[in-house]
């Protein structure tokens, strides 16, 4: 894959994320907080924003949506779970509901 | 507030009938909602096909605390918290919305009970908010994790970072290891 491509597949999941999360929004706000990580007045932004700014935004070289596990040492246990895959999971789980939501600044 | 408004009837019995669905006992709804008892039962039966369970609600803290509860209803209370914390929801819509999170996090069979019902949930609320168990990070993990307030809770490690020998090994866990493992061979 060229540089071309990659930027346009950035491009691309930039605006499925914008696009997935502001259905996510509309259809219950409560649980598109939890589920997207995001705090409320990113959640009001980002349901008010039109079809062109989502164009608009998505339209960068960069990721908009960062990665939630920002601790190597956790993210390595749960990936490295070699027991049992579901209990994996309730701990990710857990995990991931105790961590703060992505403020505005 | 007033009472006779049909608005507000009508709101509190999409109220009732969402949390019956979720398998809300009668002591829950009374408590939740401005409706008689009388309408409640009647609501319940249409719903439900059935009278609604007769007794008292489990009022132990002790369930709370055994392994595999004591996951189910931390991962409920994470979202709880997490929900009141930064949606802006409260009170019983708070934990609607928080339990039926937690069932989808915990996907399973739709004819087995999930393991934490709602009123355990709305119990397991309560015992918090009256300060008899609370959260408490996990000194390996981090995650919080129900446990008694009158606990020594200084290093705790949770039940996930520290699995008891013989949990989880239960008859119904053997069978589905069976069967997974037939299906792969």
């Amino acid at each position: 894959m060229n540089e071309n491509e990659l930027m346009s597949e950035i491009k691309d999941a930039n605006l499925n994320y914008l696009m997935l999360a502001q259905q996510l929004i509309r259809a219950d706000k409560a649980t598109a907080i939890f589920r997207l990580g995001i705090s409320k007045d990113i959640a009001d932004l980002l349901e008010g924003l039109s079809n062109l700014q989502l164009v608009k935004l998505s339209s960068t070289n960069m990721m908009l949506a960062r990665f939630r596990f920002d601790d190597s040492s956790i993210l390595g246990m749960l990936t490295n779970y070699t027991k049992d895959r579901s209990q994996a999971h309730v701990h990710t789980a857990i995990l991931m509901a105790g961590q703060t939501a992505e403020a505005m600044a | 507030m007033d009472k006779k408004s049909v608005v507000n009837e009508s709101e509190q019995i999409q109220l009732a009938m969402q949390m019956i669905k979720l398998g809300a006992r009668l002591q829950l709804l009374e408590s939740q909602t401005t409706l008689s008892r009388e309408r409640l039962i009647k609501l319940y039966k249409e719903l439900k096909g059935v009278s609604p369970p007769k007794g008292m609600l489990p009022f132990s803290t002790d369930w709370f605390l055994t392994w595999q509860p004591n996951i189910h209803s931390s991962i409920f209370y994470n979202i709880y918290k997490f929900m009141v914390d930064y949606a802006d929801v409260k009170g019983i819509h708070a934990i609607i919305k928080a339990y039926s999170l937690y069932l989808q996090q915990v996907e399973q069979d739709t004819d087995a009970e999930p393991v934490l019902s709602m009123t355990r949930a709305w119990t397991l609320v309560r015992f918090v908010e009256s300060k008899m168990l609370k959260l408490q990070a996990c000194s390996c993990c981090g995650g919080n994790f129900i446990v008694n307030s009158y606990d020594l809770n200084t290093n705790y490690v949770c039940n996930l970072c520290h699995v008891p020998s013989r949990a989880g090994k239960t008859k119904k866990a053997k069978e589905l290891t069976y069967k997974l493992v037939s299906l792969s061979a």
